[in-house]
């Protein structure tokens, strides 16, 4: 078996420099809370330079820096970064797992092993696949050493070896000891005091300490000893990786200040998206729904779900979607932290098919379907419908289907044009004057003037088990200002609406 | 040169292939037409109510996805009835409604889905009630960029002429009578008249009388 390591060194500070790019190249800080005697917990290269090291107060560090960029730890930012190195790396294999959390100097650290056997076929070698997948995780915001191995530890040492974002390296098959035994022990992250023994002794290399008999390490240092001897040769009793069932994709990040207006929290919302849809692209998929989480600054929270007309990684039609849903039900007060989440849905490939109805690829007819819905609202794009019931305007909207059946559709059994009605949404009231029960004069904001048309009345009754209960008495009627439209008499409100015109 | 190049130079030459045009599915009518609306281009047909605007496009709808093509009807008034489609013989899956809540968002709509090409027939309807509707002079231009574009017949359904000199073909609607008989009485349908007043191919001008046929009232 062979594995790669996708490791990112400090994930507090990748998850920062992904939401926050601008600060790439600032000399940026991460504390462990607000104040200036929490304690620096990352430190960018260019802050590092003047002398700030982690472990430091924030005072300190200010003395040190004049120019020092704060930031305290995000959780919300890091899960969305660590998923992100997942996502990275379930793009390409499905064997994908996280490895465990470092400890000590490594605690900061993110990693991922994934299964790379015959990766080498795909992208003519396992140094090609490497960069592929650095490449991959870069663009996800996540700058990551890549290593490939026969086994996890192997691989995670490599990938620990000092060098820059980006690298890539590859051990070949039997030659992990040679490959490891320049490097240091303390990429091992032996216990404080193991280490301090093994300096004594003299052991700073990983080859040294490989070298050293097994049952007299035991012997003298404990089995950590020997355990870690193991690791240097880059042994390891490794399990196969198992395939990684899909979970769902969130993004989400914490405010620094209650936000109330939508103009602001539409910029939030889109940094978010975009880092949503860059995963869902990298991982083949697309957005069919999605969720809004709001956390209020009272305390509390509130959701919202937004349903597409088709799936879609195009962010100016998420963000509509979602301002659209949060200006139609506003949060009840100012928002503290904003969360999208989606599940994600396999995107549509379109392929040749010469058999296929006249019409757009379904690919791009479901994105232009997704920016209708962006422009009209949600559940006012599809096709009309004629549900089972016996309301005279009653009708449905379906989602439209993006495959159909190319057959011919039978003609109209009239061979002349057929006589159509404008639908009034909602109904227009009217006034009417009765003569012997029929109308003989109407008034409304649609048709005006004495009857001189009238049939009718078509009397339509349903629902009655419920409070939805309906008593429609329906007319046509033609009146003196040339108008000819559909009456309603609604005999349980008692009632008149005009609530059509034939044209 | 041209002596050179002899009969392979045709000067001034005129295409002698007739324009595709989308059938309405009313005989009198395509006569008029010289055989329907035309394809990638800006059409109108305008007239006051019940002057039998929506029954002519809702046969155009019909014409055009009956051989298995998809139409989209852009609703910018909120109008459309689905019982009518069907009853004009459109299947209703195949027909792309776009319930906009208004003008601006009608023609952006509209705009998109000609982008999206391979449309039989996009159908904007911006017969709203009352004052004509406010529409941005460049925005017709535009959107008979994007008919040409997508190679889609564009008709627009209004109370009035508004695309003015980006409308290749305006029909004008005007009711003639409306069928009330029988007993009990029912109302049988409109004849109207419907005059082509803007055309750039022959005939440029002249008018047929379509006669409406109502197949189904409510209960």
């Amino acid at each position: 078996m062979r594995v790669a390591c996708l490791r990112v060194p400090d994930l507090p500070l990748a998850a920062r420099l992904r939401a926050e790019p601008e600060l790439a190249g600032a000399p940026l800080v991460i504390a462990a809370a607000a104040g200036s005697r929490a304690e620096i917990v990352s430190v960018a290269t260019a802050a590092a330079r003047e002398g700030v090291r982690a472990g430091q107060s924030v005072a300190q560090a200010r003395t040190l820096c004049a120019g020092l960029v704060l930031r305290t730890c995000a959780p919300a930012l890091e899960r969305g970064a660590r998923d992100a190195l997942r996502d990275a790396a379930l793009s390409f294999s499905a064997r994908t797992e996280s490895a465990p959390p470092g400890t000590g100097a490594y605690n900061a650290e993110a990693a991922c092993f994934l299964d790379a056997s015959g990766t080498g076929r795909l992208f003519r070698s396992e140094s090609g696949f490497a960069t592929a997948l650095a490449a991959r995780a870069g663009a996800l915001g996540l700058p990551a050493f890549v290593s490939v191995a026969s086994s996890r530890t192997a691989a995670l040492l490599a990938a620990r070896a000092p060098g820059d974002p980006g690298d890539v390296r590859v051990l070949a098959p039997g030659q992990e000891a040679a490959w490891l035994a320049p490097l240091a022990v303390d990429l091992a992250d032996p216990p404080d005091d193991l280490a301090e023994t093994l300096t004594r002794f003299g052991i700073r290399r990983l080859g040294e300490l490989a070298r050293l008999p097994a049952r007299a390490l035991a012997t003298r240092l404990g089995p950590e000893a020997l355990r870690l001897a193991k690791l240097a040769r880059g042994e390891s009793d490794d399990l196969p990786i198992e395939v990684t069932l899909q979970a769902g994709f969130e993004e989400a990040t914490e405010l620094e200040a209650p936000l109330e207006r939508l103009e602001p929290l539409a910029f939030v919302l889109r940094a978010l998206l975009g880092r949503l849809t860059a995963r869902l692209e990298a991982r083949g998929l697309a957005c069919g729904e999605l969720g809004l989480d709001l956390g209020l600054a009272e305390g509390g929270c509130e959701a919202r779900r937004v349903g597409l007309a088709a799936p879609t990684t195009d962010l100016r039609t998420l963000l509509r979607l979602a301002c659209l849903a949060l200006e139609a039900h506003p949060p009840r007060s100012a928002v503290a932290s904003v969360g999208v989440t989606t599940s994600g849905t396999a995107v549509r490939t379109d392929q040749l098919d010469l058999f296929r109805p006249a019409g757009p690829p379904p690919a791009l007819l479901g994105r232009t379907l997704a920016e209708l819905e962006s422009l009209c609202g949600a559940g006012r794009v599809g096709a009309p419908g004629l549900p089972d019931d016996l309301r005279a305007d009653a009708f449905s909207l379906e989602p439209f289907p993006l495959t159909r059946s190319s057959a011919l559709a039978p003609k109209p059994a009239s061979a002349t044009p057929v006589q159509a009605l404008r639908a009034l949404r909602p109904p227009v009231a009217a006034q009417v004057r009765l003569s012997r029960g029929t109308p003989h004069w109407l008034h409304s904001a649609v048709a005006n003037g004495a009857v001189l048309g009238c049939a009718g009345p078509w009397r339509t009754t349903g629902s009655w088990w419920s409070s939805e209960r309906f008593a429609h008495d329906h007319y046509d009627v033609r009146t003196s200002d040339g108008i000819v439209s559909r009456l309603r008499h609604d005999r349980i409100q008692r009632s008149w609406h005009v609530d059509g015109v034939y044209d | 040169m041209l002596a050179r190049l002899g009969s392979q130079v045709r000067r001034g030459a005129v295409s002698l292939e007739p324009e595709p045009r989308l059938p309405s599915g009313i005989p009198d009518l395509d006569r008029l037409l010289g055989g329907g609306f035309p394809y990638g281009r800006l059409s109108e047909i305008s007239g006051p109510s019940s002057s039998g605007r929506t029954s002519l496009a809702l046969s155009l709808l019909a014409a055009s996805v009956r051989p298995g093509g998809l139409a989209a009807w852009v609703d910018a008034a909120d109008a459309f009835d689905p019982a009518s489609a069907a009853a004009a013989g459109a299947p209703l899956s195949r027909v792309l409604w776009v319930r906009a809540p208004g003008v601006a968002a009608a023609l952006r709509s509209t705009e998109r889905l000609l982008e999206a090409r391979g449309l039989a027939l996009v159908l904007l309807d911006l017969a709203l009630p009352g004052a004509p509707p406010h529409v941005a002079p460049a925005a017709w231009p535009r959107l008979l960029r994007a008919a040409q574009a997508g190679s889609a017949p564009l008709v627009v359904l209004a109370a009035g002429r508004i695309a003015g000199a980006s409308a290749t073909l305006a029909l004008e609607l005007s009711v003639v009578s409306a069928r009330f008989s029988g007993t009990p009485c029912l109302f049988e349908g409109l004849e109207t008249q419907a005059d082509l007043v803007r055309g750039r191919s022959k005939p440029a001008a002249g008018m047929a009388c379509v006669r409406l046929d109502a197949l189904r009232t409510p209960g």
